[in-house]
């Protein structure tokens, strides 16, 4: 319990620290958030021009369609907001031996290097995922019940977890090869499919982003349950089940990668 | 307080052949060397010293260094500071140590460096009254007051330097690995650094390991030292025994306008010197003899060597310690 509260402080804290640091560099900080929504328009106005040719797909309507896209940049968005710092970790922080200063540091390393950034990009997405939801909402002929609600804050945590877990994982590769980014990079690169129904795929790219690299559950597979209230055992328990195998994995690889790291010359 | 226990570090390392086919090659068939950082280095450092760790760069001290904090895990070997092992419950372990990279800093680079002793607050869990006293003490001993509010990226190598000293001290740890701590710094910042390292030690009883090339620190500040090379022990000893041990050697510099001085003045054959206690150099009209002080006085020497041959301009040298420590790392013992 004491161990929680601290780490919730030191959260706090490290959070502080960022919004500190963004005021530092006010102007890369709009830029960025510019940018971002930027980027998200230009995503939508594609699916759009996309979806004036086909009204439907795999049954799926227009809206629902959009419904899960909106979805999926909810967790992707809470993850890239809150721990986007792991991808340093593969990127230059093991490489270049920085990663000594956590080690020296009587706080749990996977925690801090979780915690010590904050990517206010992410607000772009987030703002966009929870737009798209809204405006679809009234369309979408959701059947709505409390355990439906409930099910649905209680999965979007867990949502996340699964692009946490698998950024751990891939990241911590760095401590045996020095470098990963382009391994979470590639792990990342498929979270495309599963911003649309796993219906329009084929077998094989089906069985990928359920199984092996299970993005499907960060977004798909959850909004499925959300529009439809089917199989909820599948759709929302078996995301929870995958998100804290994933994170298991991640934690195991990362506390093995330590033992492994090398720093660098000094 | 440290006991450190036939530690050795192992590191694979890719052999990779030139080129981009040579690259390819690795990728597929990777070849590995075993590559042995640390061999087998033992020492002890009783509470309250200071121990100046020294060696040739690339002789494994910063690897001893990241064993000792914890960074690295030892191959094998033993290393336990303050009853613990650095490699088990990390966490508790680091809480009571202080660690400085002169290569690196540890202060938030883009904040004003007030706000990274905010946070190594709370890091290391410092109530509020033990915080304001500490950095009261430590802007005292580090002089902060004028760059605190300034954000760390703007400080001079100087400022930053003893910005981080300081934020491995405010923990109050009982052992203090400080790595280069003065590595590029002018004289006036290092002798604020030694005097304040000086100060911590006396006043709270901190165990020091420095790392240093700079020898005029270790005379200052360290009595014992470690010398290691190719990751083995070289030396362990005070400075005193260190310069009874080696600093018998004296150098005789002189000019002369006699030619082939060497032949003439023959000193191993007339003295009957031991190989190792005695070198000639020449170099133009200036000839420098170095030689064992224990074999043959230096008396002894001069006048012989007056005796001998017509020179201009004599001059008899003691061994420095800088001198003693570039012969031993010429040399590797």
């Amino acid at each position: 319990m004491r161990q929680i509260k601290r780490m919730l402080r030191m959260h706090k804290i490290f959070v502080a620290q960022e919004l500190k640091r963004m005021m530092e560099y006010k102007g890369d900080f709009i830029v960025g958030i510019i940018g971002f929504l930027f980027a998200q328009c230009t995503n939508m106005l594609f699916l759009w021009i996309i979806f004036r040719q086909i009204p439907s797909l795999m049954g799926w309507t227009l809206n629902q369609v959009v419904f899960i896209y909106g979805f999926s940049l909810i967790p992707k968005g809470i993850d890239h907001l809150l721990f986007d710092n792991l991808w340093a970790i593969g990127h230059w922080t093991v490489r270049k031996g920085d990663f000594d200063k956590y080690l020296t540091r009587p706080v749990n390393t996977l925690f801090h290097v979780m915690v010590e950034r904050l990517q206010i990009d992410a607000l772009g997405e987030l703002i966009m995922g929870i737009a798209l939801i809204c405006i679809t909402l009234p369309s979408v002929a959701i059947q709505w019940s409390l355990l439906k609600i409930l099910l649905i804050i209680a999965v979007i945590p867990f949502a996340t977890l699964i692009y946490t877990g698998i950024k751990i994982a891939t990241a911590a590769i760095a401590f045996w090869t020095k470098r990963s980014g382009n391994i979470t990079f590639m792990f990342y690169m498929v979270n495309d499919f599963a911003k649309y129904p796993v219906s329009i795929y084929n077998n094989a790219v089906r069985f990928i982003i359920t199984y092996i690299i299970p993005f499907a559950f960060t977004a798909y597979y959850p909004a499925e349950y959300i529009l439809t209230g089917n199989n909820p055992l599948f759709n929302i328990g078996l995301t929870i089940v995958i998100s804290l195998i994933l994170m298991v994995i991640g934690i195991f690889v990362w506390n093995k990668g330590i033992r492994a790291y090398e720093s660098a010359g000094s | 307080m440290i006991y450190v226990e036939n530690l050795r570090k192992e590191f694979k390392k890719t052999i990779k052949e030139p080129g981009v086919l040579g690259s390819f090659k690795s990728l597929f068939h990777p070849k590995t060397e075993k590559i042995v950082a640390v061999n087998d280095i033992s020492f002890n450092v009783p509470e309250g010293e200071i121990l100046g760790f020294i060696g040739p760069n690339g002789a494994g001290k910063s690897t001893v260094i990241k064993m000792l904090t914890g960074i690295l895990t030892p191959t094998s070997g033993k290393c336990t500071i303050n009853g613990r092992n650095p490699n088990e419950n990390r966490k508790s372990y680091v809480k009571e140590i202080g660690v400085v990279f002169g290569q690196r800093t540890q202060l938030w680079w883009d904040l004003p460096l007030r706000e990274t002793y905010a946070v190594l607050k709370e890091i290391y869990e410092v109530p509020d009254d033990k915080y304001h006293k500490r950095m009261a003490f430590l802007n005292e001993i580090l002089d902060l007051e004028k760059f605190i509010t300034s954000p760390v990226r703007t400080l001079s190598l100087g400022q930053r330097m003893r910005a981080d000293i300081a934020a491995s001290l405010l923990h109050s740890p009982k052992v203090l690995f400080l790595d280069e701590p003065t590595i590029g710094l002018d004289v006036v910042v290092k002798d604020n650094i030694r005097n304040a390292v000086d100060y911590i030690n006396k006043q709270e009883k901190t165990t020091v390991i420095l790392t240093t090339h700079d020898l005029a620190d270790i005379e200052l500040l360290a009595k014992r030292i470690v010398m290691i090379d190719k990751g083995s022990n070289v030396f362990d000893g005070t400075i005193s025994e260190l310069k009874s041990k080696y600093g018998q050697i004296r150098e005789l510099h002189f000019d002369t306008d006699t030619e082939n001085v060497k032949d003439i003045l023959s000193y191993k054959e007339h003295f009957d010197f031991n190989d190792e206690d005695i070198t000639v150099e020449t170099e133009g009209s200036s000839v420098k003899v170095r030689f064992n002080s224990e074999a043959v006085p230096v008396s002894d020497m001069l006048s012989y060597t007056l005796g001998k041959i017509n020179i201009k301009d004599i001059s008899v040298k003691d061994a420095d310690i800088e001198e003693i420590i570039r012969r031993l790392y010429k040399q590797g013992v």
